[in-house]
């Protein structure tokens, strides 16, 4: 934030950290002002289903009969062993739905902490009138995820598995529109398709991610 | 590690959980906001008291609240087995199958769309006479029915609703100015003693079993709302025991306030002159109760904030039941789409113009508001809500003859099947003396058509089933099994582990 710390924050790139969730906050953002573009509760359980898919894809973490479990290979980051923490900690399995609503309480701001450490988001401090929030350093850099997808749906060839899990959650959590405006009819099918196609544990805990927030709307917690 | 050191971490998750989980004060609140208890006790009495002309509506209130909690019983026991935010819509397509589920959805679509046009009948006028006495401004009934729905309409599409302590606070209000309102008006009976005819169950049938379904109607539309709590059954910390005491204790606040404030204005103008004072006064019936001046303004001005909060909440409740038939494909698929910030544009612009057009025709017919919109479509709602439970009853009867699932027989058979037979009757003898209810004449067509009306969307909704049954089956097996469906998974735990 200050101006003698920003000389060892990174410069953000438009492939991004490589991370899903770090994707997903990013899309689920507006790119210029930062404002989210969900319900507070949707963009942590997304974040939270983001987390997630995150260490599922780097086989931290498992899917076991529904249940989240630990996985053969070490977290990558400090966020990601800090949630391999709570799982171990954790005395009997717990279902996926339960990991979502438990990690949504803190998902935003530990993914836009970790967004704004790897120079993405700036801190705006807190007024009287308004709380402190993050705004992107670069809006082409925080509207790359939302390129990237929107290249994958449009393109014949096969997209890879963390960009298609990017698309579903983001459908799962109400911005199918802002992905699918300008593409023609046939991407919001070819989305279907491949994340049909996405390994079972994605699979899992984007569904999971898509029933918390619609029965969270439901509920008028949304 | 230790055992209390693994104690302590097992319990990490389930309390972090717990934390965001709701009480019964909040689920009482939800209720209560729908119930809106100053619209009834002043806009409904009143004019039931004028409209109908009978004088046994305390009796009503607390037979009501008896025959509700019998319903209750049987209702929630279901409701612990079936998760569901659509409640009514779900348990009968649970119980009774998917065609029934499908008419179900649609008779309690169109039921909470006639309650929630049906406020803009009274919050017009009592706008408009604040704003006259206060303000000096001149305007008729329905330009302030129509700025309230413009404000209604704008508040549905940024998802605005009144909650957490605004709506805590109010209720209180609403509630404590009633009571006050009611001892004072007991405290000066009318002929200096105090008469308690209007509560006897012998008011019930002063002019026969056809009185009594009249009543039951009115008394019914008290109590509207209060089948809300299992909405917020996947929210609570303990739906086991939270859903239950939310309900039945909704239904005996309920019951004692509307009986003690509909007891207080027949014992204080008379019982035989209560109807008198009714058709000349309308919600000044209520106001006048306690001769304080203060008292009866505030009563005024809440009067007004209570129309527009129950305005509100059931906008909501429209809107979010149309996004959930839209998203099984029961209703349009637009639907059950959101925009951003998830709010349900479609669903909310949808309710919003059917309240428009309704506002409409009866201004340019130059219609009667509370008479004709509110307390005709208000009781047409409360109809279609009888008719709901009393097939609930028969849904939660079918769903435990399957299979027990561990409840005793009083939860699954006994106590519903009370229900329905109480409820049935009191829907047929109602719908019988559909023009005395409405305070008409046996010829006017409002007395055979708002009733017809349910009958239509019913088979509309049976005929769409069977459609979607032969033509769209993989759309037909996720009727009524809401947003889980598409996962295996069951909903978030809620007991403490």
């Amino acid at each position: 934030m200050s101006a003698s710390g920003s000389s060892r924050v990174p410069a953000p790139s438009l492939a991004g950290t490589g991370r899903l969730a770090d994707d997903f906050y990013l899309m689920a953002h507006h790119e210029r002002t930062g404002r989210s573009l969900l319900a507070p509760r949707a963009a942590g359980f997304g974040l939270a289903g983001g987390l997630l898919g995150e260490l599922i894809l780097a086989d931290a973490l498992d899917i076991y009969r529904g249940d989240v479990v630990i996985g053969p290979t070490p977290p990558g980051d400090a966020l990601a062993a800090t949630i391999m923490g709570q799982v171990a900690g954790e005395a009997t399995r717990r279902p996926v739905p339960d990991w979502l609503a438990f990690l949504s309480r803190t998902a935003p701001s530990a993914v836009a902490g970790r967004l704004e450490q790897a120079g993405y988001l700036v801190a705006i401090e807190a007024r009287p009138w308004r709380p402190s929030r993050w705004v992107p350093s670069d809006p082409d850099c925080a509207f790359a995820p939302v390129a990237r997808v929107k290249a994958a749906l449009d393109l014949t060839q096969p997209a890879d598995a963390q960009t298609v899990a990017l698309a579903g959650l983001a459908a799962a959590c109400g911005l199918g529109a802002r992905l699918t405006a300008y593409l023609p009819a046939r991407s919001r099918i070819r989305m279907e398709q491949a994340a049909g196609r996405l390994d079972a544990d994605l699979r899992e805990v984007i569904t999971c991610t898509q029933a918390t927030v619609g029965a969270a709307l439901l509920a008028h917690r949304l | 590690m230790s055992r209390t050191q693994q104690a302590a971490r097992r319990s990490s998750v389930s309390s972090a959980l717990a934390r965001d989980r709701l009480g019964v004060p909040a689920v009482l609140s939800f209720v209560l906001a729908g119930v809106a208890p100053l619209t009834v006790a002043a806009g409904v009495i009143p004019t039931a008291y004028a409209t109908t002309g009978l004088t046994g509506i305390p009796a009503a209130f607390l037979v009501i609240a008896v025959i509700l909690a019998v319903f209750s019983a049987g209702y929630v026991t279901m409701a612990r087995h079936v998760t569901h935010a659509g409640a009514l819509y779900a348990l009968i397509t649970r119980g009774l199958g998917r065609p029934a589920g499908v008419a179900a959805a649609l008779v309690a679509l169109l039921s909470y769309s006639f309650l929630q046009v049906g406020l803009y009948g009274a919050l017009g006028p009592a706008a408009a006479t604040d704003a006259a006495t206060h303000l000096r401004w001149h305007a008729p009934w329905w330009a302030w029915a129509l700025g309230a729905w413009a404000l209604i309409a704008v508040l549905g599409l940024v998802r605005v609703e009144i909650t957490g302590r605004l709506l805590g606070v109010l209720l209180s209000a609403e509630v404590i100015v009633i009571v006050a309102q009611t001892v004072l008006g007991l405290a000066h009976p009318a002929d200096g003693h105090l008469s308690f005819a209007t509560l006897s169950p012998a008011a019930l049938g002063s002019h026969g079993f056809a009185t009594f379904g009249v009543l039951a109607v009115v008394a019914v539309l008290g109590f509207v709302g209060f089948e809300q709590a299992p909405v917020l059954g996947e929210e609570t910390r303990h739906p086991r025991r939270t859903i239950p005491a939310a309900t039945y204790t909704a239904l005996g606040l309920i019951a004692i306030v509307y009986a003690g404030a509909s007891w207080a204005m027949a014992a204080h103008n008379g019982t035989g002159r209560v109807v008198a004072a009714a058709t000349a006064q309308g919600p000044g019936l209520l106001f006048g109760l306690s001769g304080n001046a203060a008292l009866n303004q505030a009563a005024q001005w809440l009067f007004v904030t209570s129309l527009f909060a129950a305005a509100l909440a059931f906008h909501n409740a429209v809107l979010r039941y149309s996004f959930a038939l839209g998203r099984e494909n029961v209703l349009p698929t637009a639907l059950g789409r959101t925009g951003g910030s998830n709010i349900p544009k479609a669903a909310s612009l949808v309710q919003s113009a059917t309240g428009l057009a309704v506002i409409g025709a009866y201004a340019l017919a130059g219609a009667s508001p509370m008479q004709d919109l509110f307390f005709d479509l208000g009781t047409t709602g409360g109809l279609g809500n009888i008719i709901l439970l009393a097939a609930t009853s028969v849904a939660v009867i079918a769903f435990f003859a399957r299979d027990p699932r561990g409840e005793n027989s009083w939860h699954r058979l006994t106590a519903p099947a009370m229900a329905v037979v109480v409820l049935v009757g009191i829907a047929v003898l109602a719908v019988q003396h559909y023009a005395a209810l409405l305070g008409v004449a046996p010829s006017d067509p409002t007395a055979w058509a708002l009733p017809a009306s349910y009958a239509v969307v019913a088979v509309a909704g049976l005929g769409w089933a069977l459609i979607l049954r032969t033509h769209r089956p993989a759309i037909y097996a996720t009727i009524g099994l809401g947003p889980h469906a598409i996962t295996r998974q069951p909903a978030p735990a809620q007991e403490a582990r």
